[in-house]
């Protein structure tokens, strides 16, 4: 059954103007329609009217890139678990609901045009350490370097993280704590990412302390609304693998 | 090494680390504080006699020296995150809900979410109690030590001070409650099986403690009205 609902969404025409909340009516939204196809669907309708469309990101559609990221009635990601802006559903939302949606909000991602941020300061966190500078040459021979189940399982985790930000949208404090403790327990946790294990992590946490974000109270949102579940264990490894670093004297 | 552990303690993590480290060694002191106030139950003589003993000697101003810096770093440390936190979203949300709604993974409560307030109302609250009772009246006792037992039941026999002091702890107990869970995660302990003892344990210390000094005003009061 087809419904309408009210969409109120931040409009803003680029990086230094001032934005709002603009309304929509959005008509004929499927119940089986994703969130984003029924924003496909209204801004159909806007450029039909000879209106700008509501700008927003997106890549896969599928929950693996990380790129669709919107504040949707007040929490990241929406209202499922363990899922994407794009793995919303419509059916999620009754007949008449007004949903608001708005950017992922931190300093250190500026929006560019309505919904859409710049989230390249996690990329320069990235760059600031979150790598292994080796040579990786051809594919080695399977067990040639013997990890633990229970580790490699561990590091897969961490390793899920799709750098999409939520964890900083729904941080009161707009920290990345959980994105860098991901990045750095992931390397920290695999036998190539040892040489660099002190310096890699003092490294990201200055760059993340430069890009303006804020510094993690321990609430966990940012757990709650991440698409896939990274547990704030991360974060607290992290602290730990910077003591250890700090005391070592790097 | 100096200068570089400095700056290292100045960065997000290193500040969280010295904000759960000052915050432990400040419960530290409340266990010991509760300690020493629980042998009120005992009588003047129990209890002048070893608040006599512990003031009368010399390493009392160290280590009372230490608590200060411990504290002065405790807030001076949270107020600089707290302010960067501002900065870190100049811009907030329309609509804001926790996200504890969408999954219980979140540690997200009221205590957490108004550390700063309960933080800045324990501070108040020293300075009041420090007034009331440490630079409060001198009352000698006949063995001629100071008789804070006296000092004391005077002060609780008012239901203002009383109520004063159970409403501080209320607060107090909320400021416990998430920071001496959250002490552990900053300082890295953390342990599948662990984490959950851990959690329960500093919850159990913040009833403890909270519960203590809640109840120590309403007792003295109940004794000075019934004698
Ligand atoms: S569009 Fe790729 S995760 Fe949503």
């Amino acid at each position: 059954m087809a419904m309408t609902l009210t969409l109120r969404v931040w409009r803003q025409a680029g990086p230094d103007q001032p934005g709002r909340l603009v309304d929509y009516v959005a008509h004929d939204v499927h119940p089986d329609m994703s969130f984003l196809e029924m924003l496909d669907v209204v801004n159909d309708d806007l450029i039909r009217k000879g209106d700008d469309p509501i700008a927003f990101d997106s890549d896969c559609r599928e929950g693996i890139c990380g790129s669709c990221g919107l504040v949707i009635n007040g929490v990241a990601h929406g209202p499922d678990p363990g899922a994407t802006t794009c793995q919303v559903h419509m059916r999620r939302f009754a007949a008449g609901d007004t949903i608001v949606i708005e950017p992922f909000r931190a300093r250190a991602f500026p929006v560019l045009k309505d919904l859409v941020i710049d989230r390249s300061a996690l990329d320069r966190i990235i760059a600031a350490g979150g790598y292994v500078s080796v040579n990786a040459g051809g594919a080695p021979d399977a067990n040639c370097l013997p990890i633990p189940k229970h580790v490699s399982d561990q590091a897969m985790d961490s390793a899920q993280c799709i750098g999409c930000g939520a964890c900083v949208a729904s941080c009161k404090n707009a920290a990345a704590h959980l994105f860098t403790s991901a990045k750095v327990t992931h390397l920290a946790l695999l036998p190539q990412g040892q040489p660099e294990r002190a310096r890699r992590v003092v490294r990201m946490v200055e760059q993340m302390d430069e890009e303006g974000f804020g510094a993690c109270s321990n609430e966990g949102e940012c757990e709650a609304v991440c698409p896939k579940e990274i547990s704030i264990s991360n974060i607290a490894r992290m602290n730990r693998e910077y003591l250890k670093a700090t005391l070592a004297g790097e | 090494m100096p200068s570089q552990l400095v700056h290292a303690l100045s960065s997000s993590v290193g500040s969280k680390i010295l904000i759960a480290l000052t915050g432990l060694g400040l419960a530290v002191f409340l266990v010991t504080h509760l300690a020493g106030n629980i042998l009120f139950l005992f009588g003047p003589e129990t209890f002048n006699t070893y608040s006599h003993t512990l003031l009368s000697n010399p390493l009392v101003y160290v280590a009372e020296a230490g608590l200060l810096v411990i504290f002065l770093l405790h807030v001076v440390k949270t107020l600089v995150l707290f302010f960067g936190a501002q900065q870190a979203r100049p811009q907030g949300y329309h609509a804001r809900r926790w996200a504890k709604t969408k999954s219980p993974r979140s540690r997200k409560s009221v205590a957490s979410t108004t550390m700063i307030v309960t933080g800045l109302f324990t501070l108040l609250f020293l300075v009041t109690h420090l007034g009331t009772f440490k630079f409060g009246t001198y009352y000698e006792s006949a063995t001629g030590m100071r008789d804070l037992y006296r000092l004391q039941l005077e002060i609780f026999s008012h239901p203002g001070y009383v109520a004063f002091y159970m409403i501080a702890m209320a607060l107090i107990f909320l400021h416990l409650w998430h920071g001496l869970t959250s002490a552990a995660q900053s300082l890295g302990v953390d342990h599948p099986q662990w984490t959950p003892r851990i959690l329960a344990a500093g919850r159990v210390l913040a009833v403890v403690l909270a519960g203590g000094f809640f109840l120590l005003p309403l007792y003295t009061f109940l004794l000075a009205r019934a004698s």
